[in-house]
């Protein structure tokens, strides 16, 4: 539904127009339909179920069993990606099938496999992101507020719904330098090429010194939680 | 031999803020939050051999839980050391974990909506339990406990006592060696209590597990447990064996008499302390070191158709312990 709504905002931008902010038709469609792709993929997690195990007691289940608690999560997690990506693939064949858009089919070996490695660096940082705020549970009565606050940011503000190139310089280089890009809008330009080497090793060591920062916050977060979880409702 | 479990100075505080009732309050309390200590566990040291069953009574609010989460690893001590198996449960190593079991009967671990045999085959996964072992300790606790046909029923279809079964065994297949048990005969009735006690007692027998059980129910400690500890805002005021609790903390006897025929009660007072009257029959307390000089006064004074000197109940001692104690 979501997807169709940007697609025709697009859609009647370029009515016009041939070009659009650096941006072709072709361009554009493919970029969303990628975003798309990066959203059910990288973005929408089941992390944040914690909060309510948490809140009601009930991690303590977990907790006197030997379960590696990160490792649960993750594994979790990828099970989750998979049923979302298979959904995903119907949902956009029958739009590819239904609008028949213009589209910009990667051949190139090399931006795919950047492709890809970005998309494992922009999974580890939500993943930690909603690890980390998801465990503010064991301090906070409600954690859903920055859960919510930070979805919201996470799909504008990482290119869920526009290219973030189109937003003023300024702005776009002070947002390269947070973590949000990364999920999505700096995947989807891999995919479509033509990014210059320096902005492709400039993102990579963002990517890089932030997925560092996050998984110690991770760790050093729930080991704080553990020592200050009291166990609540009985 | 070490003991299984010890404790030493143990601490447990837990900050709580206040807020006053109302939207004010709110305000207040967000502006200006207050904290206050909880000492839910203050201080306490025990020592647990292997294969004791041990009985841990004291009212809400005592401190019995938190000392059991804290024995399991859920929390984490203020100060005070602990070690269950050699280990510190905080750590929650692996080697930790298979060895112990912590089952809440006010709290499930089973999936609401799978019948119990899926829990099951979990944990045995989660424990890395062997497909022997796993059938063989499936078999002998599903005998124990006559259960059998309602392990492939969805969990939310059974009663609560065929539920508490079903918790038992998926919190007992990895076997493990020490076992905390808080309020397993909570809202279970008479029989399906007793069945618990009884179940409690074997598997303690043969297994050789080390036992630590909380209860408000008197009758299971009774039942159950020679040594008991007992905990009052959380400190131990009690350690020892059940038996020894009423020459330590009752200094009377209790004098059960049937009359020929009816008394007034005014006249009794000079014998002891009467806590129950009707007609006549008459309950009456004395203490210990006057027994046998009340009890020819009075059976001089009466004409007595019947009579027994016993210890008083135990629940009537606990009962007076915490309530002196206020």
């Amino acid at each position: 539904m979501q997807l169709l709504l940007v697609y025709f905002i697009w859609w009647s931008v370029f009515q016009h127009q041939q070009e659009v902010f650096g941006y072709t038709t072709a361009s554009i469609v493919t970029y969303i339909l990628v975003a798309a792709l990066l959203r059910a993929v990288v973005l929408g997690t089941r992390v944040t179920d914690l909060i309510d195990k948490i809140n009601s007691g009930d991690v303590a289940n977990f907790l006197v069993k030997p379960i590696g608690f990160i490792r649960f999560y993750v594994t979790r997690e990828v099970a989750d990606k998979l049923f979302n990506i298979i959904f995903f693939i119907a949902e956009v064949s029958l739009l590819i099938f239904l609008l028949k858009p213009p589209l910009i089919i990667q051949t190139e070996f090399a931006n795919l496999l950047l492709f890809s490695l970005a998309i494992a660096g922009g999974l580890i940082i939500n993943f930690c992101l909603n690890f980390i705020i998801s465990l503010t549970a064991f301090w906070v009565e409600n954690s859903w507020g920055p859960i919510f606050l930070m979805s919201i940011l996470l799909e504008s503000l990482g290119g869920g719904l526009f290219p973030i190139d189109i937003l003023p310089k300024a702005l776009f280089n002070i947002l390269m330098l947070t973590p949000f890009p990364y999920l999505i809008y700096f995947p989807a330009k891999l995919y479509l090429g033509g990014m210059s080497f320096s902005e492709i090793a400039f993102g990579f060591s963002v990517i890089f010194i932030w997925g560092v920062i996050l998984i110690f916050l991770t760790k050093a977060v729930l080991h704080a939680g553990f020592r200050h979880f009291s166990a609540v409702g009985n | 031999m070490d003991p299984v479990i010890s404790v030493n100075n143990l601490k447990k505080y837990y900050q709580v803020h206040k807020k006053e009732p109302g939207l004010w309050g709110g305000v207040k309390s967000f502006l200006n939050r207050k904290y206050l200590d909880v000492k839910a566990v203050d201080g306490i040291s025990f020592k647990i051999n292997e294969g004791e069953l041990v009985g841990f009574i004291g009212p809400n609010g005592a401190g019995k839980t938190t000392t059991l989460k804290v024995l399991s690893g859920l929390l984490y001590p203020t100060s005070g050391n602990l070690s269950v198996w050699g280990r510190e449960p905080f750590k929650r190593e692996k080697q930790f974990q298979t060895q112990i079991s912590l089952i809440m009967g006010q709290k499930n671990q089973l999936w609401w909506d799978l019948p119990a045999m899926d829990t099951f085959i979990l944990n045995k996964e989660i424990y890395e339990v062997g497909k022997q072992q796993f059938e063989d300790t499936l078999s002998k606790l599903s005998k124990m406990l006559e259960v059998g046909d309602i392990l492939n029923t969805p969990v939310r279809k059974l009663s609560l006592g065929q539920r508490m079964k079903c918790e038992l065994i998926s919190a007992l297949l990895h076997s493990p060696k020490v076992l905390f048990l808080d309020e397993p005969t909570i809202g279970l009735d008479v029989v399906a209590q007793q069945n618990m006690r009884d179940f409690i007692k074997e598997y303690n027998q043969e297994f050789k597990a080390t036992i630590i059980l909380t209860s408000h129910y008197m009758a299971d400690v009774k039942e159950l447990c020679k040594r008991i500890i007992i905990i009052d805002k959380g400190v131990i005021v009690y350690d020892g064996l059940l038996e020894k609790i009423i020459e330590k903390f009752s200094p009377v006897k209790v004098l059960k008499v049937d009359f020929e025929k009816e008394i007034k009660p005014e006249k009794l007072k000079e014998i002891g302390k009467v806590e129950k009257f009707s007609k006549n029959f008459a309950q009456i307390s004395i203490e210990k070191d006057k027994i046998s000089e009340k009890t020819a006064k009075l059976l001089s004074e009466f004409a007595v158709a019947d009579l027994t000197i016993e210890d008083p109940a135990i629940e009537d001692i606990v009962r007076e312990i915490f309530e002196t104690r206020q």
